[in-house]
């Protein structure tokens, strides 16, 4: 048996990035390792161009408006999909125990995570772009509503990434976590469509409870905003607040609850 | 190197660990003995920082569990009792997300991962899949992770647990060889595992310390009774744990 080679404790300290880069490096392996990746990406991708087509055959117009606005209904159903293992496998495998006795804080757990999850929602995105191209060959869409609505969509998946990595967090059920995330999902997309608005302010006029609902809390009328082009301080503000709340409530939950 | 004052841990109206106290210096390797659910596992939980304690306080190497947890997680290496090990990952990447995350990079970094794959003979599994090894493999996977950085205090919870006999006696071997300049604390239920390792035994019962005594001194109190240390163990945990 030969000496260890010591090193000392500053060279084996987690340097603040490095950290959670080395998690969301772990958590891409991952999604490609399991095939998750290719799977929903594939997916989404085929559902997402089959909308724009129906869309675009129909209306003959040269946007991305009508794909836009079909999004708050897909990515409740894919995004919880992508974020349901994140820490709910690591609770049930008791790995948590060996990544959370790692040189981490909490929170670089969290973004590293949320990090990898990004990514390969990024990849989604980066697979509807052959429609933008599509689009300028046949005509002149207006760029810089695409583009706001692309950032606009990226954020609501920043929003329903953490909201998704929260709800892991809480279980050890990967099943439970989708389900969970899902209908929370919806209910934030949904409480914002016109219809639902004037069904829930038409059951109470005077409170006008629909309206409240979505001025307050659904992210619809945010990108809507984006989608139209507009890309307003307090629409940014609501994306970067949500996500961060969420971000912080899951480290919080790590945090406090640990077994 | 170690030091636990006063520590409890209660879990609702259970006391799993109450009042321990004792310290472990740098050099010293202690074994930690005790029936299952004596609060061995809690103790360790409680000094890797993956459990706060409900009070007292716990140092390791200067730094406080709940008040400098990063500092103490640095100079940490622990082996869970269930080693959970990510079981999608090949161990090759395993060891190199492990190495990653502890900042470990350039010379020092291919020095360390050589060094555990040699002592833990990691070299046939290295490029297999974590989930296709056998326990024998899993469980020095778990001691390579725990050693990777060079920790200065090392924490084994049952770590011979699944190994067959050879692999016991090369780990006894390997954890001796760990000793210089290193506390080194490792728990298990087996009396005869512990004193092959160990200078110093710690006895736990009900979450209770019973006992913090050289294993030369029990080995005299053995002779001097006409007993076995065995004998004189359970002599303490019938006398001061109330055991029958």
């Amino acid at each position: 048996m030969n000496s260890s080679p010591r090193s000392t404790a500053n060279a084996s300290r987690a340097r603040g990035f490095a950290g959670t880069l080395a998690v969301t490096r772990r958590e891409i392996g991952q999604y490609f390792d399991s095939k998750i990746a290719y799977v929903f990406t594939i997916a989404f991708v085929l559902l997402a161009n089959t909308i724009f087509m129906n869309e675009f055959f129909l209306t003959g117009n040269v946007d991305m408006t009508g794909f836009f606005e079909q999004m708050p209904l897909l990515l409740p159903l894919f995004l919880p999909a992508l974020t349901m293992r994140l820490y709910a496998e690591e609770r049930k495998s008791r790995t948590i125990e060996l990544l959370l006795t790692l040189p981490l804080r909490p929170i670089q757990t969290v973004l590293g995570k949320v990090l990898a999850a990004l990514f390969v929602f990024g990849l989604f995105l980066v697979g509807t772009l052959p429609i933008v191209v599509m689009l300028l060959s046949l005509g002149e869409p207006d760029l810089g509503q695409i583009l706001a609505a692309y950032l606009g969509l990226f954020l609501t998946g920043a929003f329903l990434i953490a909201l998704g990595t929260f709800v892991s967090a809480l279980s050890s059920d990967q099943i439970v976590t989708f389900v969970a995330t899902s209908v929370a999902a919806y209910l934030l997309a949904l409480s914002g469509h016109e219809r639902v608005v004037a069904v829930l302010d038409g059951l109470a006029p005077s409170l006008a409870f629909g309206s409240l609902l979505r001025d307050a809390f659904s992210l619809t009328p945010h990108l809507e905003a984006f989608v139209r082009g507009v890309v307003s301080l307090q629409s940014c503000v609501y994306f970067a607040g949500m996500t961060t709340l969420f971000l912080w409530l899951t480290a919080h939950v790590l945090e406090r609850h640990r077994e | 190197m170690i030091e636990v004052e006063r520590v409890s841990k209660h879990f609702g109206p259970v006391k799993a660990v109450d009042d321990v106290s004792f310290t472990i210096e740098a050099g010293e390797i202690v074994g930690f003995l005790g029936p299952n659910g004596a609060g061995k596992s809690t103790l360790l939980k409680m000094m890797s920082t993956w459990l706060p304690p409900t009070s007292g306080a716990i140092r390791i190497h200067g730094y406080e569990v709940t008040q400098d947890p990063l500092g103490v997680r640095q100079s940490l290496g622990y082996l869970p009792e269930h080693n959970a090990l990510y079981e999608g990952m090949r161990v090759a990447k395993f060891l190199d997300f492990i190495a990653d995350v502890r900042g470990l990079s350039g010379a020092v970094r291919r020095e360390r991962f050589s060094w555990v794959v040699e002592q833990c003979s990691l070299e046939p599994v290295l490029h297999k899949w974590v989930s296709e090894c056998s326990k024998g493999f899993r469980q020095r996977i778990g001691v390579a992770a725990a050693l990777l950085h060079d920790p200065s205090v090392i924490l084994l919870d049952e770590p011979t647990h699944g190994l067959d006999p050879l692999q016991v006696v090369a780990f006894r071997n390997f954890v001796k060889k760990l000793q210089a300049g290193r506390a080194i604390l490792f728990s298990s239920h087996i009396l005869a595992e512990v004193l092959s390792i160990s200078e110093r035994i710690l006895v736990i019962h009900h979450g209770r310390l019973l006992e913090n005594a050289r294993v030369k001194d029990l080995e005299k109190r053995a002779v001097e009774g006409k007993k076995s240390v065995e004998d004189v163990i359970l002599d303490v945990v019938r006398e001061k744990g109330g055991a029958r």
